[in-house]
């Protein structure tokens, strides 16, 4: 026995013309944005937003570049790219939106919503179908693990907006050749994304060498082709001679970033020492460790078909410039890989880290960089299958997600920056200090965050830390000198230079109480008219 | 139609001759007193906890008509036991031991009784062997020898050989999942009484939810396909058509009626009708709280916390997906593709098959298998304990077998295949055989290494070679008749010749179509 339902389309182009007569991106704007603000409130609410050691951090940097005791633009430091916080700056210059952390997921809010939009019009490019770039946009837009890190002051966003941006011209470029203002956009936005993390260093080489990949064949090209490489990289590259420029000029040392103590590298160094870097010199291991972290990320059913959507373009031959394609969008993966093969990054990941280390979640968000990638190829999948097959995957998405829902799935981001290595600790000190503190210069060695500038309410101004000449290096030497409060956690720079120092010890209690003790932390406060 | 008679009259009498010649027993009807130190030990049928704790349920319904097990039998079935309101109930669901209850009281009644309930699933064995040659001919439209490759493949060189002979779920799992597929693809061919295919579907997926839980998600991708050829859309210019097969619905009453009964044990026996057994606290838990010495109070309010705490979902974590995915897979003390070097050329018939173009059937036996390796990869003990083999991969091993069976036929290379198929066959029954004769009590390498014991077949050869066997005829009636080893290789080579058999004649039999 069956039953006929039938529907007139009467009903359809009245919807039909509702949504052709604006365009997607329009949709998708709005659509991004109000994900956004919904996810930047809730994240608000449960106090998660400055929940990385590493999101004050960035707060930070922008705060003392315009308010300091020493501000300018020496502030943004030598180790983490400028872009990002130079976004900030005008953000944090309103306190409730620093203390809050709010500044931060204002920029990657925006930064967020670009990706959405550009995701669909890469897709889209690829693909002429605006149901697949729907799809992708869907596919990061929902993720929890974006959901979570655009509302926070972490610098991911950023890097996936200008990543996308670049390639999406890049690509728009690939596919026709004649317009060279593409591959200028392209280079601008490598050159921004250049100087947000290290990762756009290696897309604006890649793309480069996709440009000398795309002539190389015909001899009677070279010429083209030098000329497209010097046009491309006279923009793309002028962020990485610019910071190499910035670290020999403010620094000392244009390699400042990788061979400073703060560098990743250094940090790598202890645990090397301890045989906690398991993918160091393993290429085996390092992949293994991004493809889980990766998959993690973006959760293992959307992994799985975004590969089998890879494969299946890569031997479509009707993309003429799949190979280059597949190399642009696989920069994060190539970049990830051979950083923490060479011991410059490390990841923690329950999954394959083994229980014997000590920590086991750590810069799991690496993995969010590969969520385009996934994204397209998902949506790619889903533009050429049969109407049943796509309603098989939209259902895969629609368990994914589930998954997310009852714990099955991790949101590894948000539990990294909770309870893995990454999360901003919050000792008693904070707030001691918090309902204490009662004004006066604060010697403080931010680097080792014994406490939180954000939740303590002490103004960045008021700060002394290393980034401050000369009082930082004179107060180690005279704590009395500028400073009303000394705070020190045991073996960070303040602590080894005054109080193992028997002589600058005895100074400090000359002049200062101790007024808070715990295992970790002291504070010390000026004796008043001492 | 004859020779189709005869390739399942074949199936059949291969499976219940080398079947029962490993089915795992001992004579008489062995009471509770007998399991500890005893019947519980490497080789004797109540070696581990899964087969013996079912058996105690099928016990207690036969001889005392109760659901939950007295004390004797719990201790017996002690550690896989928990306690609800003073009473004792294994942690499984019920569906085995009320199927194994028919042929346990016929058993009983001549002595009998424990193979007489292990006989059960090996019925059900046989009865795959017979589905998967159905799906085959049917489905695949392989001609009869070639079809029946895939029963041989799955039936005696995959670890359901070890399980055909002992009473776990996993054939039975098998049979309701792959007889429930065969049943949507009548149904589809919409023939007169087709609605009686989708009842039987219906049925399968209730009555696979009381045999093991996980068979909720597993038929998950049967379902899918039953109703995907249950409604289907037609766009014309005008408007579109949504057209629905009402046999769907009505059929669906056997499905609520016997989840409803499900819904009705777990509530009489746990209090909620959501509750399942595996969720009840262990008795080994409390058995540690009195040691404690605590007041009954703190006792009684630490049970309830640990109940609560209890989640059988919470077993399956995405973390533990790498390492469930390489341990079901390729390790050395389980993995499919390590034991049953056969089933490598499953993917050439996957990718074959793939390349044609994906049908409803192909997705969906992909999608099983799929749900099955990502369940399993999940699950926080991917090794399934003390096991031979990855039991947990036995449904995907039925399903990988037909696509081997489907590159027989479509492969250019009908002489190499057939010689890489028999070599890598020869391989697999060998080591299939081994835990089908001596034991399933294998530990897990890291329980191995740190015991010192080995920790896969290995340790079945230095069973076989010490003439340690588990099986009941063997044990029972030739022991001093015949060596374990020449009992191995009588029953090796049956299965052998019947597949060289096999391959020669389809090889032959292909050369003379082409030739015509």
């Amino acid at each position: 026995m069956q039953i006929k339902i039938k529907i007139p389309f009467s009903i359809w182009p009245k919807i039909s013309d509702f949504f052709l007569s604006r365009k997607i991106e329009l949709i998708i704007f709005v659509i991004a944005t109000m994900c956004s603000i919904t996810a930047t409130y809730y994240y608000f609410s449960i106090d998660a937003i400055v929940a990385y050691g590493d999101s004050e951090s960035h707060l930070n940097i922008s705060k003392r570049i315009i308010d300091s005791i020493t501000p300018g633009i020496a502030q943004a430091g030598g180790i983490w790219l400028p872009l990002p916080h130079l976004f900030m700056v005008p953000l944090v210059a309103i306190e409730p939106l620093y203390r809050t952390g709010l500044a931060g997921s204002i920029v990657s809010g925006v930064a967020y919503i670009i990706i959405c939009v550009f995701l669909f019009k890469t897709v889209f490019l690829l693909t002429k179908n605006q149901l697949a770039g729907i799809i992708a946009a869907l596919i990061f837009g929902l993720n929890p693990n974006v959901l979570y890190m655009q509302s926070t002051p972490m610098t991911e966003m950023v890097l996936i907006a200008f990543f996308i941006l670049s390639s999406y011209y890049f690509l728009r470029f690939i596919n026709d050749q004649r317009n060279m203002i593409y591959l200028v956009v392209a280079a601008f936005f490598g050159f921004c994304a250049t100087l947000s993390r290290y990762d756009g260093w290696f897309l604006v080489m890649f793309e480069a060498f996709v440009l000398v990949l795309l002539y190389i064949r015909k001899r009677e090209m070279w010429s083209k082709m030098q000329g497209l490489v010097v046009m491309f990289g006279s923009l793309a590259f002028v962020g990485i001679f610019l910071w190499f420029g910035w670290g020999y000029l403010i620094l000392g040392d244009p390699l400042y970033f990788t061979n400073s103590q703060f560098s990743a590298k250094s940090q790598q160094n202890s645990w090397l020492s301890r045989g906690e870097l398991p993918a160091y010199h393993n290429l085996a291991e390092s992949i293994k460790y991004y493809t889980v972290t990766s998959w993690s990320n973006s959760g293992i059913i959307i992994f799985g078909v975004a590969i089998i959507g890879f494969l299946i373009y890569m031997f479509n031959k009707k993309f003429r410039y799949r190979y280059f394609t597949a190399i642009i969008l696989l920069v994060p993966f190539i970049f990830n890989v051979l950083t923490m093969y060479l011991g410059q990054s490390v990841i923690f990941i329950p999954a394959l880290t083994p229980i014997s280390f000590e920590w086991r979640l750590f810069n799991v968000r690496y993995g969010l960089l590969m969520l385009p990638f996934i994204a397209i190829f998902a949506s790619y999948l889903f533009s050429i299958s049969a109407r049943l097959t796509k309603l098989i995957l939209a259902g895969l998405f629609i368990f994914q997600y589930l998954l997310f829902a009852v714990g099955y799935s991790h949101v590894l981001t948000l539990e990294d920056g909770t309870i893995g290595l990454s999360h901003a600790k919050r000792p008693d000190a904070e707030q001691w200090m918090k309902k204490s503190y009662d004004g006066g210069l604060v010697l403080l060695d931010d680097y080792a965050r014994t406490i939180s500038v954000v939740r303590s309410n002490i103004p960045m101004q008021n700060i002394i830390y290393i980034g401050n000449k000369p009082f930082w290096q004179e107060s180690l030497k005279e704590p009395d000198r500028y400073a009303k409060w000394v705070i020190m956690q045991k073996e960070d720079t303040v602590w080894k230079a005054i109080y193992d120092d028997p002589v600058v010890q005895a100074r400090l209690f000359k002049y200062f109480n101790k007024v808070y003790t715990s295992d970790e932390i002291l504070i010390f406060k000026r004796i008043p008219n001492n | 139609m004859f020779k189709n008679f005869v390739a399942i009259i074949f199936l059949i009498l291969i499976g219940t001759l080398l079947y029962s010649l490993t089915l795992r027993g001992v004579l008489g009807n062995p009471q509770a007193s007998a399991f500890k130190n005893n019947l519980d030990q490497a080789t004797k049928p109540f070696e581990l906890s899964p087969e013996r704790g079912r058996y105690l349920m099928t016990m207690s319904l036969g001889d005392f008509g109760r659901y939950d097990l007295t004390s004797d039998l719990a201790d017996a079935a002690y550690p896989d036991v928990g306690i609800f309101d003073g009473r004792y109930y294994i942690f499984f669901a019920p569906g085995i031991s009320i199927l194994a209850l028919p042929l346990y009281l016929i058993g009983k009644s001549i002595g009998f009784a424990q193979v007489g309930a292990f006989s059960t699933i090996a019925i059900f064995a046989v009865l795959n062997l017979v589905v998967l040659y159905k799906i085959s001919k049917n489905i695949f439209k392989l001609p009869i020898l070639l079809s029946l490759v895939a029963p041989l493949i799955f039936g005696f060189s995959s670890s359901g050989w070890s399980y055909a002979t002992t009473l776990y779920q996993h054939h039975v799992t098998t049979f309701f999942v792959l007889s429930g597929f065969y049943a949507v693809w009548k149904y589809s061919q919409k023939a007169k009484f087709s609605w009686v295919w989708g009842a039987y579907t219906w049925l399968c997926y209730g009555l696979g939810m009381l045999i093991d839980y996980p068979n909720a998600f597993l038929m998950a991708p049967v379902m899918i396909y039953f109703f995907i050829n249950s409604f289907s859309i037609q766009f014309s210019v005008e408007s579109f058509k949504i057209n629905a097969r009402l046999a769907f619905i009505f059929t669906s009453i056997l499905f609520i009626l016997v989840s409803a009964w499900h819904g009705y044990f777990n509530y009489t026996n746990f209090g909620d009708w959501k509750k399942v057994s595996g969720s009840i606290v262990g008795v080994k838990h409390v058995r540690e709280l009195d040691l404690l010495q605590i007041s009954e109070a703190d006792k009684a309010s630490q049970v309830k916390a640990a109940e609560s705490k209890k989640n059988p979902v919470g077993f399956f974590n995405e973390y533990n997906i790498p390492f469930g995915f390489y341990t079901v897979l390729i390790s050395t003390d389980r993995g499919l593709l390590f034991y049953y070097p056969v089933f490598i050329f499953s993917f050439f018939g996957i990718y074959n098959l793939i390349k044609k173009g994906m049908t409803r059937e192909v997705g969906t036996l992909l999608g099983i298998i799929a749900a099955n390796v990502f369940l399993y990869s999940s699950w926080g003990d991917p090794w399934g304990g003390w096991a031979f083999g990855a039991r947990y991969m036995i449904l995907v091993s039925a399903v990988l077998s037909l696509f081997v069976g489907y590159w027989l036929q479509i492969t250019r290379f009908k002489l190499v295949s057939r010689v890489f198929i028999f070599l890598t066959f020869g391989f697999s029954v060998a080591v299939a055989l081994l835990g089908a004769l001596t034991t399933n009590a294998v530990p897990p390498q890291i329980e191995g290494e740190y015991l010192k014991m080995k920790y896969n077949f290995a340790l079945n050869y230095d069973f076989l070679m010490s003439g340690r066997s588990s099986s009941f005829v063997f044990n029972t009636y030739l022991q001093n008749r015949i060596d374990l080893f020449d009992y191995y290789v009588v029953l090796y080579w049956i299965i052998i010749t019947a597949m060289l058999v096999i391959l020669i004649s389809s090889y032959y039999s292909n050369s003379k179509k082409n030739a015509n």
